[in-house]
């Protein structure tokens, strides 16, 4: 079953790194950029064409730099929704007659709109409230009558097609698929169009198909129900403490024009990159894309996130009760990717947490026995603005999960104290360069992380670059970011609690 | 002429229409790029073991997969779990030459890694190495392979894990699904459904995981699939010297019991109250990959419920917006009946309205052909994406070795995807005809009960399953005593209880109740009525959160706090119940209903006492004073399942106080595994009329 993911507990730990041991960074860079050609539209759009020709197939990706960070205030879940509606078709994909069924969406979001105002009022009778909803539901009827459902991801399907998906996080919103390579063409058609002439189309019906998403992810799930909480608790302005799917008042609030707001304003070509890996010529790819994205206008600059996330005065804590077995989460405050801090982090919760001879797992999994899983890791919920280091754990049977609370911070003061050994942190090193090689083998895994890193760091050839960052960290940097970050008065702690005997 | 004027018309058009560009459907593709497929190099070693290599130079990586006959369909069903945990403890244990601490830091060290597994029906292990590390790496692969310790610590870890993880198997409704609807279809006790209980994994041993790894891991049993970068004349060498040591033995025959299937139409429901959504299963039986009917059959399977393009998504996700995730198959195995299933997670309230818009479009594949442009599509959908079954050499190496593994025929899936071409309009109702039943579908309901109410009721006599974890079983003490003289003895103490001529059917009980926990002791005031004849309880609790009211009456509870009533969990019912069926005060009125048995006399400070052996569901013993025949202790051994083991209680009683006919102990000591766990005082009594 195909799903729009959301990047929930996001572990996009692409620390970058590649490079064997005993490969220079600088030469691995070298063998890249010869398969590498860039190039940006004269509207501000960016593409990275990757050839690899070992099969004739392609990836595509578009990494749009918007996400659940730059939703306005009451309208929390925006981005996913769009997510969702670029699915929906566009002016001939996906309808019998977008002439007329413009203008009954135009006047459907309209009677929503009423009829949300009226909710809201408190001098509604229920007559008038019901009224004005079957007013609204017989336009959404009429439209549903031009629509020819789902036939954007159908023709992506026969044309043969793979791995269509989409996901939203709060730095921001991706779509891709996989084309054998002699459809490069459909791809550009197909995805100028949809981004060109978005529709709005069913976009009522599927706030309901979000709405269910809410349930699975976080309703009915323990685990998504304590990040939820946790992130509301830990970020009391920024927006990384907002549900990413939306609150449920804030699904039913949106409408159709906000959606529209929120495009215009977000989706502009200097603010989309896109990375195409596999089995294509760089020269047709650009010719393309002159063709069908050339003639987007250039567009507004997107406006920065403003919101700083001020001190945190003490620890907070909180539980949650639910009939399931306990989880617990720790966070503290820490920095943004652009931090020169964020690589020591990085390395520091690898070396706590990361494989079997990590300090955490060792004590706690496997001497002691008490957790089942305990896992360290920094820049939850993600990386672009300021973010936490996290801890993770799954006590075991019979545990209380503040037993291994108190233990962690233990392995935290011991670290703190300088007990990390120079062999610990070549490993840890060793291990975060040996991730990327394997994440580069394949089309898509290219694609995702030069396009995400030409998009945050404005160049992808960063990727290598943090390389050097991480080779340059040493045990005094552990030592000092540990005292500076994991301090007791910018903790966060949650946990579930057992309510059933 | 004519011709002019169609020109004309497009050029008119065109111009027109400068900015928009063109559709999709005007789209001229060039040809497919020929690529020559990877070639696989097959060979044999003497001991049986068949290779498979396949050179990639892209990036310097070598991964080598050791695939075995052998898997969880093989243990016995008390030891459930033994395959898996071998698998685990594999890894966790190291080998001979490279014990666990040693392999780990070596591996992590050189950023490779191994790991190992027994699955359902295949086991097997693989290592993931930097290229230039093979020679170091490649023999302690070999090692870990053929001669792992499983040492009895990591055996100890792994069923400590084990157990955890089925303390939480309840947590999750997709798990809970999933599980028990393989049941509704295989039955309880089949390979194929066989669950890991804490019983199970108790009963494992060291020796039970030797054999299986033995048995699995020799020469005539393995395959070994060779991808990465080096060159296939060198690797050949290298694999052969390293792998020559390990034993031929035989191959592991796997027999799949036969499956016996009857088409029924149930409901079942497993309640979980703290959800707000349905996790909905539904379907029967499924097929055999060997079924001629295969192609149409996937075809069909692809039309209702393939990912978006389906019509279960259009209509139920699409259309009526009742979900976000919904789709099904009709798997079909190889070896025995897979199973046909549709999906849903939709909230509470429209659990019913997507059960039904499905059973409707499984009725609908079988009433209607579907149109030629469904089937056109469903088949450009599969037959355009095929290049992405050979687009990496990892992909072509895997199905090499699948089509080895299977025994099956080389050129299965070219004539699979000849029949895939071959079907019809026709084909496609046949075949839902044949192989579907909507009308014997089995429900599986995954949600909460409350929510849902009443909507289930229209499709039959609605099967509650009880999901409990089973605790495991009780070492009894299986010493029989004087079972005259242990009933002669429970009714002396009935007597002194209750004495003769009282008609006691409710007890009001005042006092105090200390609870010691980890986090400090609690105190709690006690206003406690319990009515023995209904096994109805209602107690008022002041706690330091405020008044808390509980209430259980004819087998269900609330709990009442701050003028929030909640339901109480059946689990917690029952344990309330169970305590009142096994206090002093119900075998004192139901004495002479019960079973005892006098095991004999303890001395304690001096002083003979009677043990005496109650046969309840739960066996306990009473400790009686000879002379006043009132209970000084009552053992018993009782399950935590927070801990997943017995606990010791012992609860001591003294300070006996006679009011209207019945002596009650005002002072009450709970012990746990020799820990004070709690202390009642009690301030007074009364029997209620």
């Amino acid at each position: 079953m195909r799903v729009f993911k959301l990047i929930g507990v996001s572990m996009i730990t692409v620390l970058a790194c590649l490079l064997t041991v005993d490969h220079s960074q600088a030469q691995n860079l070298k063998e890249f950029e010869k398969k590498v050609t860039e190039f940006t539209l004269e509207n501000g759009m960016h593409f990275i064409i990757i050839e690899r020709h070992d099969a004739p197939v392609a990836s595509f990706y578009t990494h749009v730099g918007v996400g659940g960070a730059n939703e306005p205030v009451g309208q929390t879940g925006i981005a996913h929704i769009f997510e969702h509606m670029a699915f929906k078709g566009s002016h001939y994909i996906g309808t019998t007659d977008w002439e007329s069924e413009k203008e009954v969406i135009a006047n459907m979001d309209e009677a929503y709109k009423e009829w949300l105002y009226a909710k809201f009022n408190p001098g509604t009778s229920d007559e008038e409230l019901a009224e004005k909803r079957a007013a609204f539901e017989a336009l959404q009827d009429e439209a549903k009558t031009y629509v020819v459902n789902n036939e954007f991801s159908e023709i992506v399907d026969r044309n043969g097609g793979t791995g269509m998906n989409a996901s939203t996080s709060w730095d921001y919103t991706d779509y891709f698929y996989s084309l054998p390579s002699n459809k490069a063409e459909l791809w550009f058609n197909l995805e100028a169009d949809r981004f060109k002439n978005p529709t709005f189309r069913e976009f009522y019906v599927e706030k309901e198909v979000v709405r269910e998403e809410r349930r699975m992810r976080t309703e009915s799930s323990p685990i998504g129900r304590l990040v939820e909480e946790f992130l509301a608790v830990a970020y009391t302005a920024h927006p990384y403490g907002r549900a990413l799917v939306g609150w449920n008042s804030d699904i039913t609030a949106t409408t159709i024009e906000d959606a529209k707001d929120f495009y215009n304003t977000y989706y502009v070509p200097s603010n989309i990159t896109v990375a195409i890996a596999g089995d294509v010529k760089p020269k047709d790819m650009k010719k393309f894309a002159e063709e069908y994205f050339g003639d987007i206008p250039a567009g507004e600059l997107v406006p920065p996130v403003t919101t700083v996330e001020p001190e945190q005065r003490g620890e907070r804590r909180f539980t949650i009760e639910g009939n399931t077995q306990p989880f617990m989460l720790i966070g503290y405050h820490a920095v943004s990717d652009s931090d020169p801090d964020y690589e020591a982090l990085t390395l520091l919760g690898n070396i706590l947490s990361a494989g079997r001879t990590s300090v955490l797992y060792k004590r706690l999994v496997e001497e002691e026995q008490l957790a089942l899983q305990v896992q360290a890791f920094n820049g939850f919920p993600q990386t672009q603005f300021p973010s936490l280091f996290i801890t993770f754990i799954v006590p075991n049977l019979g545990v209380d999960a503040d037993t291994v609370e108190a233990l962690v911070y233990e392995e935290f003061e011991k670290a703190k104290q300088g007990s990390i050994t120079q062999d610990e942190l070549d490993r840890a090193i060793t291990n975060a360069k040996a991730n990327l090689i394997r994440g580069l083998g394949n089309n898509l895994g290219l694609a995702i992380n030069f396009a995400g890193t030409q998009a945050s760091k404005g160049d992808w050839r960063d990727l290598f670059r943090s390389i050097e960052r991480l080779e340059a960290v040493t045990l005094d940097d552990l030592q000092r970011v540990a005292n500076q970050y994991l301090t007791k008065q910018t903790r966060t702690v949650g946990m579930t609690v057992k309510t059933d005997s | 002429m004519r011709q002019l004027s169609i020109l004309i018309l497009l050029i008119v058009f065109t111009a027109s229409a400068a900015h928009a560009q063109k559709r999709y459907d005007e789209i001229k593709y060039p040809e497919l790029n020929k690529f020559d497929k990877a070639k696989v190099e097959t060979f044999q070693l003497d001991n049986g073991i068949s290779f498979f290599v396949v050179e990639d130079n892209e990036l310097p990586l070598i991964r080598i997969s050791v695939t075995a006959y052998g898997g969880s369909i093989l243990e016995p069903a008390d030891k459930a779990g033994l395959a898996s945990i071998t698998g685990q403890v594999m890894r966790e244990g190291g080998s001979q030459n490279y014990p666990s601490d040693e392999l780990n830091l070596l591996l992590e060290n050189k950023a490779a890694s191994m790991s190992s597994f027994f699955g359902f029906g295949s086991a097997g292990a693989s290592m993931s190495i930097l290229a230039e590390d093979l020679d170091e790496l490649l023999p302690v692969f070999v090692d870990f392979v053929q001669n792992p310790l499983f040492p009895e610590e990591k055996i100890e870890l792994a069923k400590t894990q084990n157990k955890s993880g089925i303390s939480r198997r309840n947590d999750d409704q997709s798990s809970i699904a999933g599980r028990e609807f393989s049941k509704l279809i295989y039955g309880e006790e089949t390979p194929y459904t066989q669950q890991t209980e804490y019983a199970t994994i108790d009963n494992i041993t060291r020796d039970d995981m030797i054999e299986l790894h033995k048995n699995a891991f020799v020469g005539n049993n393995l395959m070994i699939g060779v991808i990465g970068d080096f060159k296939t004349k060198d690797i050949r060498k290298k694999v052969e010297a390293a792998f020559s040591s390990i034993p031929a033995g035989q191959k592991t025959n796997i027999i799949y019991p036969e499956v016996d299937y009857e088409y029924r139409s149930t409901i079942n429901l497993v309640d979980k109250p703290d959800v707000n959504q349905s996790y909905v299963v539904l379907g029967h039986i499924g097929g055999l990959r060997s079924n001629p009917d295969y192609a149409a059959l996937q075809l069909m399977n692809d039309i209702l419920s393939g990912g978006f393009s389906g019509r279960l998504a259009q209509v139920v996700r699409s259309d009526l917006g009742l979900a976000y995730a919904v789709g099904g198959s009709y798997s079909s195995n190889r070896n025995y009946p897979g199973r046909f299933t549709l999906t849903v997670m939709t909230k509470s309230e429209t659990t019913a309205q997507a059960i039904d818009a499905i059973i409707g479009e499984v009725g609908r594949m079988q009433d209607e052909p579907v149109t030629s442009d469904e089937l056109m599509d469903a088949k450009d959908r599969f037959l355009n994406a095929l290049i992405f079954r050979y687009d990496t050499k990892g992909k072509i190496l895997n199905e090499q070795i699948n089509i080895a593994y299977n025994g099956s025929d080389p050129n299965e899936f070219d004539k699979f995807v000849e029949d895939v071409k071959a079907v019809t309009v026709e084909d496609i109702q046949r075949v839902a005809q044949k192989y579907l039943q909507p009308d014997a579908m089995q429900i599986l309901v995954v949600g909460n009960k409350e929510e849902i109410g009443d909507q289930l009721d229209k499709y039959g006599n609605i099967n509650e399953m009880d999901v409990t974890i089973p605790t495991p079983e009780v070492e009894t003490d299986n010493t029989t005593g004087d079972a005259e003289v242990g009933s002669a003895m429970l009714s002396s103490m009935a007597n002194a209880i209750v004495s003769e001529g009282t008609n006691v059917k409710t007890l009001n009980v005042k006092g105090s109740q200390t609870l010691v926990t980890p986090q400090g002791n609690f105190n709690l005031g006690t206003d406690i009525t319990i009515n023995y004849e209904e096994l109805s309880l209602k107690g008022i609790i002041n706690s330091p959160q405020g008044e808390i009211t509980i209430t259980i009456q004819d087998g269900n509870g609330t709990q009442a706090l701050g003028g929030q009533e909640y339901p109480m969990p059946p689990a917690q019912v029952k344990q309330q119940t169970d305590a009142i069926q096994s206090s002093y005060m119900y075998i004192a009125l139901n004495a002479e209903t019960m079973s005892a048995e006098y095991l004999g006399d303890e001395e304690i400070d001096g002083a003979a006492y009677a043990l005496v052996r109650v046969n309840a569901e739960t066996p306990f013993t009473l400790v009686l004073n000879k002379d006043s025949f009132l209970p000084i202790e009552k053992r018993s051994s009782v399950f935590n399942p927070q801990t997943g083991g017995q606990v010791e209680v012992i609860e001591k009683f003294s300070n006996w106080t006679a009011v209207s006919g019945v002596t009650y102990a005002y002072s009450e000591m709970t012990l746990q595994d020799g820990q004070k766990a709690s202390e009642n005082t009690v301030s007074e009594h009364s029997v209620v009329e």
